[in-house]
């Protein structure tokens, strides 16, 4: 496809006079937009109305560094409520994750898609409130003890992780996108409350074996243009090079 | 694709999840008070009791905690929800020629509330009041007691993994 398109390209009667040293055909540079991009998570958002325990927001945004590099970054705000069998309990708190994605995605022409994988640091501040819980007996000889109500509240607590992201971007029309991600969080260091735990962390959502999480998000976001700058013809030769080998 | 397979190594990196909402057995939780007998006439050697039977104090005679047979040691299970725990212990309780013999015993101890895991949710551990952490009386009708001396280990009730309390007996 993109040798035919190579191929046609070659008669256009306009040439730019672009990188003449190194590109020695008649092959209009290839424009690509840079800019910024923000948007917000649905599936927090939807979560918020139909879940009566939870209320949570979070904004996107990402800044085009380089042709498949993007700086990435989340903020959200989430509270919750979980109600374990043993232990019921509030979370409420604000997180920040920035990092970096990587498009794997070769777009053809003018699209602007993406396939990307990508890391981040996140933080959470946070703090807890111990609604309920249940003593663990297994000698009930004198009957099982009733819950125990403590209200306790647990602030100033703290959470640091890494995530590894995998997701699409889509264009849907003109300068917005749709997406989703999966992603894998692993605790590097946390601020546990005294005589309790971090069962749920703001941006990490549950932690599992104590220290592994997992997340997902549906974004729609809106691309802001910033500049526009031309395809390398290195890369794009290493491009035709791939496509040539497959 | 260099950074791709990077990524997914980080990524395999991370442990399994493996499942956290039962509470495993093998965990341990709320520690019952752990009582070894010793001989009072030779307090070097244990004793096994003879169908001793355990009831806590205000429970019905049939539903007792449990006779036990052969055994030098018994676990008995304090109150998560009170600061005293009363039991009866009755030596020979199925003889019918006189031998039988019921002492109680009463265990005064404050609580703690630890949190173990989301599966197992807390745990309660005790501390037997010092002095006064275990009293000793005869039963209703006196016959004497068959619990010489009561030597109280440690006043931490936190694991099963340890005698609490050593009693000599006759």
């Amino acid at each position: 496809m993109l040798l035919s398109f190579l191929s046609q390209a070659q008669e256009v009667k306009e040439v730019k006079k672009v990188n003449e040293a190194k590109v020695k055909d008649s092959i209009p540079p290839k424009k690509e937009r840079y800019g910024i991009r923000f948007g917000v998570d649905l599936f927090k958002l939807s979560r918020s109305f139909y879940e009566t325990d939870y209320k949570g927001l979070e904004v996107v945004g990402d800044y085009r560094l380089t042709r498949k590099h993007y700086l990435a970054a989340e903020i959200g705000n989430e509270n919750k409520n979980v109600a374990d069998d043993r232990v019921d309990f509030t979370t409420k708190g604000t997180y920040v994750k920035v990092g970096f994605d990587y498009n794997t995605y070769e777009n053809w022409l003018d699209m602007e898609n993406m396939i990307y994988v990508g890391l981040r640091y996140g933080v959470s501040s946070f703090s807890q409130k111990l609604n309920s819980y249940e003593i663990y007996n297994p000698n009930p000889y004198f009957g099982e003890a009733p819950a125990v109500f403590p209200g306790q509240k647990f602030s100033g607590l703290s959470a640091q992780w890494i995530e590894v992201v995998a997701g699409v971007k889509a264009k849907v029309f003109n300068n917005v996108y749709v997406g989703f991600s999966f992603r894998m969080n692993r605790l590097l260091s946390q601020k546990k409350p005294a005589n309790f735990d971090n069962l749920y962390i703001p941006g990490f959502n549950r932690t599992y074996n104590g220290n592994f999480g997992v997340g997902f998000n549906y974004t729609v976001s809106y691309f802001l243009p910033l500049y526009k700058s031309t395809v390398k013809a290195k890369e794009k030769e290493k491009e035709t090079k791939k496509k040539k080998k497959k | 694709m260099k950074k791709i397979l990077v990524l997914l190594l980080i990524a395999l990196s991370f442990s399994g999840c493996e499942k956290d909402d039962i509470c495993d057995a093998n965990t341990p939780t709320t520690p019952r008070l752990i009582i070894d007998f010793y001989d009072a006439s030779n307090p070097t050697e244990l004793k096994n009791v003879i169908n001793l039977k355990v009831i806590g104090f205000e429970m019905p005679d049939d539903e007792p905690l449990g006779t036990f047979t052969g055994v030098s040691q018994v676990q008995l299970p304090l109150k998560t929800t009170l600061d005293s725990t009363k039991y009866r212990l009755i030596l020979n309780s199925t003889s019918t020629s006189g031998s039988l013999n019921e002492d109680v015993l009463q265990f005064d101890y404050t609580r703690k509330d630890v949190f173990v895991s989301r599966a197992c949710g807390y745990k309660t551990i005790y501390k037997l009041n010092a002095p006064n952490g275990v009293t000793k009386t005869d039963a209703s009708t006196p016959d004497g007691f068959w619990i010489q001396q009561i030597n109280i280990e440690t006043t931490n009730i936190e694991t099963e993994n340890e005698t609490h309390i050593k009693m000599y007996i006759l």
